[in-house]
């Protein structure tokens, strides 16, 4: 009971766990795409027959999987520390902004 | 005059957002009963300054910013569309969900529980250097279409 009581009181919130986590996963899968797209001309048409442009196709995905990933994992009530989400999330923010800005250097 | 409008709104509104992420930041630091609701309600802000910087900056960079990308992809700094640009429209993504996260994140428990604290504390702050790198690109960008301007 004792450690129930500490386990929870060391957690953010389901909500918050869990767009906390779908931040994560989503910049993550955002700066791949920004890789995939920009290797392959095929999938960067297919972005642009969407919307017109592939950067408002990029932007209107991400929202979705945010929204949608985040609704999903809210639900859920992971058992994930306070500490350790916020070391996803800025380990998530840094890998990703690495890997979009390490393309376009190289 | 409309375009450049909109070319002054964008890093305005991205200010505004850096600025409210500040005062999230601050508050948090002093979290209690009495400041809450200030808390929540500059988080709100800092996310709305945000998509507004989104909208503008995006509309302008699909309508506009083409003529720009040609002019500084044959000046002397291409750099500043090639590396600065491409980076900063896709990392601004990222940004752009951080700062929706954040007043998610500061309708938690920040009162009560350190962890919700720290975790606002680390958003906002991430929220705030993100933002400031923004700005710091747009300059670079911005210097790179005068400099290509000057050289013809």
């Amino acid at each position: 009971m004792a450690k129930s009581q500490t386990s929870a009181a060391d957690r953010a919130g389901a909500t918050v766990t869990g767009y906390g986590v779908s931040y994560a996963i989503t910049s993550i899968a955002s700066a791949l795409l920004v890789v995939l797209k920009e290797s392959s001309e095929s999938v960067l048409q297919f972005l642009v027959a969407i919307t017109g442009h592939h950067w408002v196709t990029h932007g209107l995905l991400v929202m979705i999987v945010f929204v949608a990933v985040g609704a999903v994992l809210a639900r859920r009530d992971m058992n994930l520390s306070g500490n350790a989400l916020i070391a996803t999330i800025v380990g998530s923010t840094v890998v990703s902004g690495l890997i979009i800005s390490g393309f376009f250097i190289l | 005059m409309f375009r450049e409008l909109i070319l002054m709104l964008h890093p305005t509104f991205g200010v505004l957002a850096v600025i409210a992420s500040v005062w999230v930041f601050v508050e948090t630091l002093n979290a209690r009963d009495a400041n809450i609701a200030r808390l929540r309600g500059a988080g709100v802000l800092a996310a709305i300054m945000m998509w507004l910087a989104y909208i503008v900056g995006g509309y302008w960079y699909v309508v506009y910013y083409g003529a720009d990308k040609a002019l500084i992809k044959a000046g002397p700094w291409p750099f500043a569309h090639g590396f600065v640009m491409e980076t900063k429209e896709h990392v601004f993504l990222m940004l752009l969900l951080l700062a929706t996260f954040l007043p998610i994140a500061a309708y938690g428990d920040v009162v009560k529980k350190q962890v919700a604290r720290n975790l606002v504390l680390w958003t906002s702050a991430l929220v705030v250097l993100m933002g400031l790198a923004m700005e710091g690109a747009g300059a670079v960008i911005n210097m790179g279409v005068k400099v290509a301007l000057l050289a013809n």
